[in-house]
This record gives C-alpha cells, sequence and structure tokens, in this order.
C-alpha cells in the first residue's frame, strides 16, 4: 500500500494517524470540562 | 550551497528581533520568583501545547533522528507512535492533570521540588537536581551541536560562531524573562517548525513523483543496504529489521523505547504542566499537542528515510554515503541545501533554529532552577531567589557550550536517547508513584531512584557499545567494547534499568501500604 510493503511500518503510520485523532477527539470531548 | 547571504542576514534579523520582542515581553510579565520559575500558574493552553511540543521537538529530533531514519529506515515510525501516545495522551492525561494539581498545592516550582515536597525530603530533590545536573547538560550540548551544524552547512558562518551565537540570543531571553518568555518564544518557534515542516513532507514527495512513486522507488532499493547493516540485521528501508538482531534491538530499545518511554519524565515538560492554571488548559492542549507531533516526527522520520532516493537518483548514492565523513547527522542538512529551493533553505534554516532554541531555552532554564533552587538553595529562602536561578542559568549555559565543544560528530541522537533513558529509569517510577499512590514511601522511591541511576550508568558505561564508546571507560579498564557480547551488548540501558526500578517500588510501596493499614487498624484512635 502506497509503495510500502512490510504490515509493521504501514501498521506504525496507522497507529501514528489513529492517535493524532484520538487527541483530537479527547480534546473536543474535554474542551469545557476541569475548569474549576 | 550558500544561499543569498543578504536573504538570510535579514529573515535571522527579522527573527532574533521577534524573539527578543517576546523575551522583554517576558520580562515585562515576570514580577514574582513564582513568575520565572512556572510562568506564574496561568499559562494560555495553546502556549502550553506549543510550548510543550516544541521544547519536545529540538534539532535532535529533526536533523540527528532524520539522520537515523536516513541511516536505517522508517522503522523509526514507531518512535511517533511512542511520542503521540505516551508523549501526549498519557503525559497529560495521566500525568500532567495529577501534577498541576499537586504543584499548585504545594507550591512547588521544579521537578525536583515536586519530588521532594511529595516525599518530604531534601533528599529526593537533590539526588533528582543532580541528575539533572549532570545528565542534561549532553543533551543539551547535542542540540546546540544540531542547530550549529546546519547553519554551516547553510552559510559561511563557522561552526564555533554558530553555536557561540545562537547560544547566547537564547541566554538573553531565558535569563532576564524566565518561564514566561521561554513560553512566549516556544509558541512562536512551534508554529514556524508546524510550517517548516509541513512544507518538507509535501516538496520532498513533490520532488521524488509522489508519494506512491517515492515510497516505491525506496522499497526497490532494499538490495542497496550497505553489507555491515545487512549483517546486522537490517532489510531495507521501508521495512522493519530482522526480528531480534542487533539493528532491530537499537531501533527499538534505543531510538523507540529510549526516547518514547523516556519522555514522560523529562524535567523540563513536567514544569509544562505546573504552569496550567486548571485542568481545562490540559484537556485542551492535547488537541493541539498530538497533530503537532505527527507533523514533527512522523515527517522528519519519512523525509529522513526518502533522502536515499533522492541521493540515489542524483548521486548513484545512498543517504549515508553521500553524508561527508558518512555522518549521518550531515544527511538532513545536506538534503535540504540540494535538493530544495533557496527560499526554502532559508526558511528550513528558521525552523531549526526554532527547533534548537526552543528546547535549549528550557533547558538553560531546567538546569539553572535546578542549580539554585534544588541544589543550592533548597528548602530555604534564597531558593528562590530570581538573581539566584538567574546566575544558576548562566553558569548551566556556558557548561553546556564547552562540552558541546567537546563533543564528537553524529552523537545528537545516541546523547538525546541517553538522556531520555536515564530520565525514564531514574525518575519515571517516583514520579508515577508520588502522583498516584495514596501514601508514597520514602523508602520505596529512594531506593528505586538509586536503583534506576546506578543500573542505567553501570549498563551505558561497561554493557551497550553504543554508550560505552563515547565514555571510552570500559576500554580503558577491560581493553574490550563490552563485557557482554551480543544481543546483550546492543541492548538500551533503559530497557534493564527501567524494569528494575519498577520492581523495586512497587515491592517496597507494597510492604509499605500493608504497614500503614497494620498500624491504622491497632490505632485506638480509629476504633
Amino acid at each position: 500500500m502506497l509503495g510500502i510493503n512490510d504490515p509493521w511500518i504501514l501498521l506504525g503510520y496507522g497507529l501514528s494517524i489513529g492517535l493524532v485523532l484520538a487527541c483530537v477527539v479527547y480534546g473536543l470531548m474535554n474542551w469545557n470540562k476541569g475548569g474549576d | 550551497m550558500a544561499v543569498n547571504s543578504l536573504i538570510l542576514i535579514a529573515v535571522t534579523a527579522i527573527y532574533v528581533a521577534v524573539m527578543f520582542y517576546l523575551g522583554w515581553l517576558g520580562y515585562k510579565k515576570t514580577k514574582t520568583s513564582e513568575d520565572y520559575m512556572v510562568a506564574g500558574r496561568e499559562a494560555h493552553p495553546v502556549i502550553i501545547a506549543l510550548s510543550y511540543g516544541a521544547t519536545f521537538i529540538s534539532t535532535s529530533a529533526i536533523v540527528g533522528f532524520g539522520g537515523q531514519a536516513a541511516n536505517l529506515g522508517m522503522g523509526l515510525i514507531w518512535l511517533t507512535v511512542l511520542n503521540i501516545g505516551l508523549g501526549i495522551l498519557l503525559a497529560f492525561v495521566i500525568f500532567g492533570k495529577k501534577t498541576r494539581e499537586i504543584g499548585q498545592r504545594l507550591k512547588a516550582v521544579t521537578f525536583p521540588d515536586l519530588l521532594g515536597k511529595i516525599y518530604q525530603s531534601q533528599f529526593m530533590q537533590v539526588v533528582t537536581g543532580l541528575i539533572i545536573i549532570v545528565g542534561m547538560p549532553l543533551y543539551t550540548a547535542a542540540v546546540l551541536i544540531g542547530g550549529a551544524q546546519f547553519i554551516r552547512e547553510t552559510t559561511s558562518v563557522s561552526y564555533s560562531t554558530s553555536l557561540l551565537g545562537f547560544a547566547l540570543i537564547v541566554a538573553v531571553y531565558v535569563i532576564f524573562g524566565g518561564l514566561i518568555a521561554v513560553m512566549y518564544t516556544d509558541a512562536v518557534q512551534g508554529a514556524i517548525m508546524l510550517v517548516g515542516m509541513t512544507i518538507l513532507l509535501v516538496a520532498t514527495y513533490l520532488l521524488l513523483g509522489g508519494v506512491n512513486a517515492a515510497n516505491s522507488s525506496l522499497t526497490a532499493m532494499a538490495p542497496l543496504v550497505p553489507e555491515n547493516l545487512a549483517k546486522g540485521g537490517m532489510t531495507g528501508w521501508t521495512t522493519m529489521p530482522v526480528f531480534g538482531s542487533s539493528i532491530w534491538l537499537t531501533v527499538i530499545t534505543t531510538l523507540v523505547l529510549g526516547v518514547g518511554i523516556g519522555v514522560l519524565a523529562q524535567p523540563q515538560l513536567v514544569v509544562r504542566f505546573m504552569t496550567a492554571k486548571n485542568n481545562k488548559s490540559l484537556n485542551r492542549a492535547v488537541l493541539i499537542g498530538g497533530p503537532f507531533i505527527l507533523m514533527m516526527t512522523g515527517v522528519a522520520f519519512t523525509v529522513g528515510a526518502l533522502t536515499n532516493v533522492y541521493f540515489y537518483q542524483t548521486l548513484g548514492k545512498i543517504a549515508v554515503q553521500a553524508a561527508p565523513g558518512g555522518n549521518v547527522d550531515t544527511i538532513i542538512p545536506l538534503f535540504i541545501n540540494q535538493a530544495l529551493p533557496e527560499w526554502f533553505v532559508v526558511l528550513f534554516m528558521v525552523t531549526l533554529l526554532a527547533a534548537a532554541m526552543s528546547t535549549l531555552s528550557s533547558l538553560f532554564h531546567t538546569m539553572g532552577t535546578a542549580l539554585i533552587c534544588d541544589l543550592w538553595g533548597r528548602g530555604r529562602k534564597c531558593a528562590l531567589s530570581m538573581r539566584a536561578n538567574q546566575v544558576g542559568v548562566l553558569i548551566m549555559i556556558i557548561a553546556s557550550v564547552i562540552i558541546a565543544f567537546l563533543m564528537p560528530g553524529s552523537i545528537i541522537a545516541i546523547a538525546t536517547a541517553m538522556f531520555m533513558g536515564l530520565c525514564a529509569s531514574a525518575f519515571l517510577p517516583v514520579f508515577a508513584v508520588a502522583v498516584y499512590a495514596k501514601r508514597p514511601d520514602l523508602t520505596a522511591a529512594k531506593a528505586s531512584l538509586i536503583t534506576g541511576a546506578v543500573v542505567w550508568f553501570i549498563w551505558a558505561l561497561f554493557i551497550n557499545t553504543r554508550y560505552a564508546s563515547v565514555y571510552g571507560l570500559c576500554k580503558a579498564l577491560t581493553g574490550k567494547a563490552s563485557l557482554l557480547g551480543l544481543p546483550w551488548a546492543a541492548v538500551d540501558p533503559l530497557v534493564i534499568a527501567l524494569p528494575l526500578s519498577v520492581v523495586v517500588i512497587v515491592i517496597l510501596q507494597f510492604y509499605a501500604d500493608r504497614k500503614n493499614e497494620k498500624i491504622v487498624q491497632l490505632s485506638p484512635a480509629v476504633q
């Protein structure tokens, strides 16, 4: 896929992007929590 | 290629002027020692996120680890996984909030001060401060070298002048502006880095014919892996090394785990949590921190590996063969200078200056406050003297610059992994128990801190050949590069020292909790 054949490398890229999405979702879901 | 000196001088002058202006703003806002040490505990979430990210990512990540990716391939992407998963998500959500709450309650102003106050122990404060004073100048020197090497490659300014020049610029705004100036400048530097690295990724793929074509070309280069690396287990630049081979152990234990776990217990990053006004600031910072780190390390490791395609297509050589003297730290600067247009060379120089300065400023600040607040003045009123801490910062800057002139080449990534591994081995278990245990036990913490640090040093000095060769002590005493053969000689000290320090603190903390329970049960006051 995308010129890379090693599943471990592809998994590394996939996890990196997945974790970034998790950061964005976490930030948005807790945007107004923890203020006091 | 040396770029047009007039453009370069103009851009650099504007950049430095902006940094001095932000430093001056920090100076004006710094009224109390708490302002100088923890930015008044009122930092904005965007500034926290960018400051954390820009401090985390230095020239070491871009030039040093980018060069390692050019040498060893895209397997380093697993460090990006840990950088985001542990360095942002776990760090902010699990450690950050607790650290902020406890730091604010105990009025802690540095990482050693935080541990000292939680464990109610000067020993913890002093030993933590001492490890910072001994280990951090090495990492600081590596960041200084990374910046100076690129300036030398890009301009006609000599290595020593550029190293001294940008150390001096950072010194001025850190000494006078304290952590407020550090975080203001970090935020702008982080934004510059984001722009520079985004353009670098797009420009590299455009240059090499698109994502598919570039990656396929790199995959097809697998037969060109140098013989010594192939013997060590390397199989190509878009594949992982052979599981368990010496190169796999180096990539996974030193570069991925050493830095990936090490970031959790970095004193200069932990302080960022203590600058937040409330947990809402930290929640919001996560949203910016994750994408920022992906665009820094993910891009550096991808572009680093792809430089092989460029050098092979233009020079018929792989990247490490094109680098002067085979120095992997010169690969990224060489690629930028040869492959990309002049305007981007200037932008990338500012990007690297920003990456170096944003990390250096925090390291200078952390080392200076460790020297004065935690070692010299510990527990006394003078520990918080702003003037004394300014002198401390100056002393540690001078020490770091001297070390930078003494350190050998190709050292950037190794020196970074060393410091981060040492921090994780010595501090991480103690820090985790400090923020999460009901009654953190001092004996358990002392034993864990000493076990982690001592085992790390023994393994680094006598077993791991990469580290042992830097110190030269093993060779001098025994005549051998390492006391143990492969695979142990390729295993990072962190992999041995951290589990041991975890086991020590878990057993002793469990024992202390049991003892406390018995005391509570026997106490007539609570019956």
